[in-house]
């Protein structure tokens, strides 16, 4: 007896079964069967079935007399006839990766589940990528004792990416109705309904193919037919469910048919015609009439329109309803604003209620236009297009001047008052190379400036330019600008190719090792980092002002990723040749990170090592990347510290941990901080109230966590619940979020009304002058921050995980931390609401604070530094 | 069955190795032929097995490192060549590096299984899981150190074929140690990763009566820091460093030692910790990968060096205690005789077959 069947249903497949086939065959589990079970084809299957049973003796072909027309009946004949004590279902057109039996034969044999689920993932097989259906459904591998425990897995509904115990199948009865499409649906609900035990596994069991333009049943959803097999499949899948006594759990299995079955068609919707529109509306209403309210207010706002226009019958609207999910989720063209609550459209209905995605709220430079081509016409190479502009929500004020952005370009235009309320547009232009047009309109006022994408008809052809393809993009139909399809010049192809050669980091260091033989370092010339060319900010921007200020006859370079070098200075890439070339001819390096590590220091150079920052975080050697097993990156460290010639110290708490930590033994100026001067004299170096837009009147909370070591760049350091606290502070608040340089996070467009995301803005500092209270956890902003004597709170909450086995720290903050530590929102909350006593509480702690990081911070540190370091110490 | 083993360099003195050579020599008694592949020559050989009843062979003569772009192809040709004369069996490829150089070079018959020595949460912090999430679902078997590690790599890297084998003993002492002698061990080079300062200051704030002394086996590049941070800790005069000892020699230095402490940073599943439990001496560790949990020593949460310190007090204050858990240490050794872990080989191999 195998120790696994699999059925391999398909119809006039013969070109993709033996591919199905074959990849059972070659599956890591040796001992299985392949049951073909076709579905009576009238193509050259019974012949290619043949050739596959005649290859290997595991392999055995069904056939039906006549064709059913769906997939239950064959997959039940394949059921029937299985040998194997556990069973899996495979179609003619997918693959079964080669681990997929034996995974799941394992986990069901050490678990005793009644089935296995494993992740499901779609294989676009024009570029060969994978896209995994829900993953978070099976991130985690587990037991579950029955749907009860967790209904969110009615969205795994596939019959496809499991393994079942096949005595489980038959003594219960469950099979798969043979007279519709989607008689998985009804399956699962069935096994669902009878299953107390079952598995999830996280690895990838099945390949679902898709081809472009693919054609089977479960894709043709441009048929209605398919359309009303679903809505049959969800109402008899909900009687399984009633049928057995849980009948408390149909809302969720229509929870997934909102979410999941509807949203297939509502997506394309914007480019099906209105015919189509009013029939599929007709087709899923009743059934939309029977879910209860509580479910429509689970679903996404535009969702739950989306219904509330197709049971009102709706269809034009329904289409312009439809393009508001997906990608860019365009505005809608109108929206009322009654009683403190948002409407989608012009009329004003608790089924049309969008307030919860908060459009109307945002700031001016987030806010959402609406810009419709109604015209796009060629013009010799250029094109001709019209637009008509929709302000929903009333963001555009009286005074504005528009343009239309092109990648960099920027054209202006002149809309001209619709009167609707909107305005029009004509523009005449010519692309130049890939981009995404968007429409901007400046505030005069304050010059700020908010911008959205183009819609076009989804039914508009490409129009070919020379430089570019003009084209709809996406279900919503955004305008984008693609690349000519030309074949660069074969030069040009030479050239490009022999850059990448050479242009290799390893080649570029061989380059710089023999540059700083021949060429000597230039006494007046200086190169400038900050936050490894992230920015022009920190010490080193401060020690760069003052040796402007001084006039000193020494020439500047900044050393920049992206952007601009400030007034006065020249730039230079970070990495390109011109670096290195700067890098070996520069006679004084200044920065707060770290040159590149592996470049050794030109002989006469001096480099000016300015740190930035400190606090309670472990460092140096002491921290997590040079704790690691290798030794590599320790060598690698201790040879970049031997570079610095001087090493800027805050305080003397500062000189304990960080110097002996990081094995420094050179000269220390215990000036105070450059970086900090601005904050002991409270200057701004720009108007961060103007350009991050915070009302007045409303107080301004610096939310600034750190990064966490095993988690950069996930968002996962942002830990306060702001949905929470938007919900309970937005009255009083608005949050300026500071991510760390390496962490990412963008917050939802419907927290927008509160939070200001600063992560990239240029000068920290700023923030902490325009700020009322500093929320963070470990960063060492807390020790800047204590400069200005303002209230700080600590969400603390994974601190015992940090302390010991993320970073480590030096200091027991919870027990010198100048202000309320925190583990929860809520109780954040409370304390943000009751601000001034906390902060009067904990005056001592903070003097004594101040004094500990802060003592040597008199607003001179960046004078005396470039006098000891640039015009005593000699080049 | 044609078993061969590759390493990236199979004659140094480390861990892998250790294992490697141990694994070979106890298949090779139980009738397989064995193979021992190192991809380079190592620049310090040391003999593990004194009559290996195994075949060994070299690849490069140039030790481990940067390779230009021809003689990387040539170490592949020599590759497929030596494997292309092997009968039907298994590959073992011992690391990361090794499976990502050598997995697309495997004839069909020679079925792959790729080891991983460290943790979860170590490869979770390195390069290493995601060349483990790219490479290994791709053999046949990915081999982790403990059922934890096999669990949380098939949910951190998606791995269907996670497994877990052990690493052996290589020897299993008749002679335990009497729990008498007032002396703590750490064993492990002096390096950042093994976190000897955490293990001083718990030392120090044991509240250890004189004459218990700490000893540290090992030497490394942390060697000053260290001193210096236990005459800061106001223990310099009773930790002890011993410097390098011969592995001839250790059986002795366990049965010297009443407590082992291991305060890693990252630990796959240490070797110090299973000879020390062979010898019935208790051990008290961070609790830093499961690895370490299989062995069962007395756990503290990872870097909290105070419950260490009051672990390690309450254990040199008992010697009652010391005895039941030394006992019971031993026991659990078991698990991790050679014999027994071949055994797991073996049932491995049937595994595969199925």
């Amino acid at each position: 007896m195998p120790d696994c069947t699999v059925v391999v249903i398909t119809y006039n497949d013969a070109r993709r079964l033996p591919r199905a086939v074959r990849s059972v065959l070659g599956q890591t589990l040796r001992d299985l069967e392949v049951i073909i079970s076709d579905d009576a084809s009238t193509d050259d299957t019974p012949r290619v079935a043949a050739e596959l049973a005649a290859s290997d003796p595991r392999v055995r072909y069904l056939r039906r007399e006549h064709n059913s027309g769906g997939c239950g009946a064959p997959r039940n004949d394949g059921l029937d006839a299985a040998a194997a004590p556990y069973v899996m279902f495979l179609d003619s057109d997918d693959e079964l990766p080669r681990h997929a039996c034996k995974s799941l034969l394992a986990e069901i044999e050490r678990t005793g589940a009644e089935f296995v689920s494993g992740q499901i993932s779609r294989l676009y097989e024009w570029n060969g990528r994978l896209h995994p259906y829900y993953p978070s459904l099976f991130a985690r591998r587990r037991v579950v004792g029955g749907i009860r425990e967790e209904p969110a897995l009615f969205l795994d509904s596939f019959s496809t990416n499991k393994l079942y115990d096949v005595r489980f199948l038959r003594e219960t009865g469950v099979r798969f109705p043979e007279e519709i499409h989607y008689e998985d649906h009804v399956f699962a609900a069935g096994l669902y309904a009878h299953a107390r035990r079952f598995a999830i596994v996280p690895w990838v069991v099945y390949h679902w193919h898709r081809e472009r333009g693919g054609s089977s049943i479960s894709l043709s959803i441009k048929d209605m037919e398919n359309v009303r097999h679903r809505v049959i499949a969800a109402r008899r899948s909900d009687d399984v469910l009633r049928r057995h006594g849980l009948a408390g759990l149909v809302p969720d299995r229509q929870y997934r048919f909102l979410r999941q079955d509807l949203r297939v068609y509502l997506n394309p919707l914007p480019r099906r015609d209105l015919v189509w529109a009013k029939e599929f509306a007709a087709v899923v209403r009743p059934y939309l009439e029977e879910i209860p309210a509580e479910v429509y207010e689970r679903v996404d706002p535009m969702v739950k329109v989306c219904c509330r226009l197709i049971m009102d019958d709706r269809a034009e609207d329904l289409r312009l309803a439809a393009g508001c999910l997906t990608g860019p989720r365009a505005a809608p063209r109108a929206a009322v604003q009654l009683g403190g609550r948002t409407y989608w459209g012009t009329t004003v209905s608790p089924g049309l209620d969008i307030t919860r995605l908060r459009l109307a709220e945002l700031p001016f430079s987030a806010a959402r236009l609406r810009h419709e081509v109604t015209e796009l016409t060629r013009d010799g190479d250029r094109v001709r297009m019209t637009v008509h502009t929709y302000d929903p929500f009333g963001a555009l004020p009286v005074g504005w001047e528009a343009f239309l952005r092109l990648g960099r370009r920027r054209v202006p235009i002149h809309p001209r008052p619709s009167g609707d309320g909107g305005y029009v547009t004509e523009v005449a232009f010519a692309p130049e190379g890939a981009c995404e047009p968007r429409i901007g309109f400046t505030r005069l006022s304050d010059r700020l400036t908010t911008t959205d994408r183009l819609i076009v008809d989804p039914a508009m052809r490409p129009i070919e330019l020379p430089g570019g393809t003009l084209a709809p993009e996406g279900h919503t139909a955004c305008l984008r600008v693609r690349r000519p399809a030309r074949r660069p010049a074969l030069l040009g192809r030479v050239k490009r190719l022999l850059i990448r050669r050479i242009g290799t980091p390893a080649t570029k260091l061989r380059a710089y090792k023999l540059l700083i033989k021949v060429v000597r370092p230039r006494p007046d010339l200086a190169l400038f980092e900050s936050d490894v060319g992230k920015g022009c900010t920190g010490s080193p921007r401060a020690l760069y002002e003052e040796l402007r200020r001084r006039g000193l006859p020494i020439e500047a370079v900044w050393s920049v990723a992206r952007g601009k070098a400030p007034d006065g200075a020249r730039r230079v890439r970070r990495g390109s040749w011109k670096y290195v070339w700067t890098l070996a001819r520069a006679g004084w390096w200044v920065d707060s990170h770290g040159f590149p590590l592996d470049y050794p220091k030109p002989r006469g150079t001096r480099y000016l090592q300015t740190w930035h920052g400190q606090g309670i975080k472990s460092i140096g050697f002491d921290a997590p990347d040079l704790r690691t097993d290798f030794d590599g990156p320790r060598a690698q460290w201790r040879a970049a510290v031997a570079r610095w010639d001087a090493l800027v110290s805050p305080s003397a708490e500062f000189s304990r941990r960080f110097v002996p930590s990081n094995g420094y033994t050179g000269p220390v100026y215990r000036y105070g901080t450059p970086r900090c001067d601005a904050l002991v004299r409270g200057e701004l170096s720009d108007d961060p109230r103007r350009l991050l837009e915070l009302p007045a009147g409303k107080k301004v909370l610096l939310y600034a966590p750190t990064y966490r070591d095993r988690a950069k760049g996930s968002g996962r350091s942002v830990r306060a619940d702001l949905e929470l606290m938007a919900e309970e502070l937005a009255g009083d608040w608005v949050v300026i979020l500071r991510t760390h340089p390496v962490e990412r996070y963008r917050p939802p467009e419907h927290l927008l009304h509160f939070v200001r995301p600063a992560g990239t803005y240029p000068e920290i500092n700023d923030l902490m002058l325009v700020s009322d209270a500093l929320l963070t956890d470990y960063s060492s902003v807390m020790c800047d921050y204590a400069i200005t004597g303002k209230p700080m709170l600590f969400l603390v909450d994974d601190w015992d995980e940090y302390r010991t086995t993320e970073r480590g720290v030096y200091h027991d903050l919870p027990a010198i931390a100048p202000g309320p530590c925190v583990t929860t929102t809520e109780e954040l909350i409370a304390r943000l609401r009751d601000l001034d006593a906390g902060h009067a509480a904990h005056a001592g702690r903070y003097a004594a604070f101040r004094e500990l990081w802060c003592a040597d911070e008199r607003g001179d540190a960046s004078a005396r530094i470039v006098t000891d370091f640039f015009v005593r110490s000699p080049a | 069955m044609n078993v061969v083993f590759a390493c990236l360099d199979a004659d140094t003195l480390g861990g892998i190795q250790q294992v490697t050579h141990t694994l070979a020599q106890g298949l090779a008694g139980r009738g397989h032929e064995v193979h021992v592949i190192g991809l380079h020559r190592s620049e310090t050989p040391f003999r593990y097995v004194e009559r290996p009843r195994y075949h060994r062979h070299l690849v490069s003569r140039a030790p481990v490192g940067p390779r230009g772009r021809l003689a990387r192809r040539r170490d592949r040709r020599r590759v497929r060549d030596l494997l292309g004369g092997m009968r039907p069996g298994y590959a073992v490829l011992t690391s990361p590096s090794v499976v990502s150089r050598l997995a697309g070079l495997l004839p069909e018959r020679l079925r792959a299984i790729g080891q991983y020595h460290g943790s979860y949460e170590h490869a979770s912090g390195s390069w290493h899981l995601g060349s483990i999430r790219k490479h290994y679902p791709g053999l046949e078997q990915a081999v982790f150190l403990s059922e934890d590690d096999a669990w949380r790599f098939s949910e951190g890297a998606l791995l269907p074929n996670a497994w877990a084998l052990p690493n052996p003993l290589a020897t299993w002492p008749d002679r335990v140690s009497s729990l008498t002698g007032p002396r703590v061990l750490g064993v492990g080079r002096l390096e950042g990763v093994k976190r000897f300062d955490r293990l001083i200051s718990a030392f120090a704030r044991s509240g250890a009566p004189p004459p218990w002394e700490l000893h540290l086996i090992g030497d490394g590049a942390e060697l000053d820091r260290l001193r210096a941070h236990a005459a800061r800790e106001g223990v310099a005069e009773r930790v002890v460093f011993r410097g390098r000892v011969p592995a001839g020699e250790m059986p002795g230095e366990y049965r010297a030692a009443s407590l082992l402490a291991v305060s890693s940073e990252h630990e796959g599943l240490p070797v110090v910790l299973l000879e020390a439990a062979a010898h019935g001496v208790p051990a008290v560790a961070f609790d830093v990968s499961g690895g370490v949990r299989s062995a069962r020593p007395v756990l503290v949460p990872p870097g909290d060096v105070d419950a260490l310190a009051e672990r390690l007090g309450r254990l040199i204050r008992s010697e009652h205690e010391r005895r039941r858990l030394g006992a019971a240490a031993r026991e659990r050794a078991e698990a991790f005789r050679l014999d027994r872990v071949l055994d797991r080989w073996e049932a491995l191999f049937t595994h595969l077959d199925r």
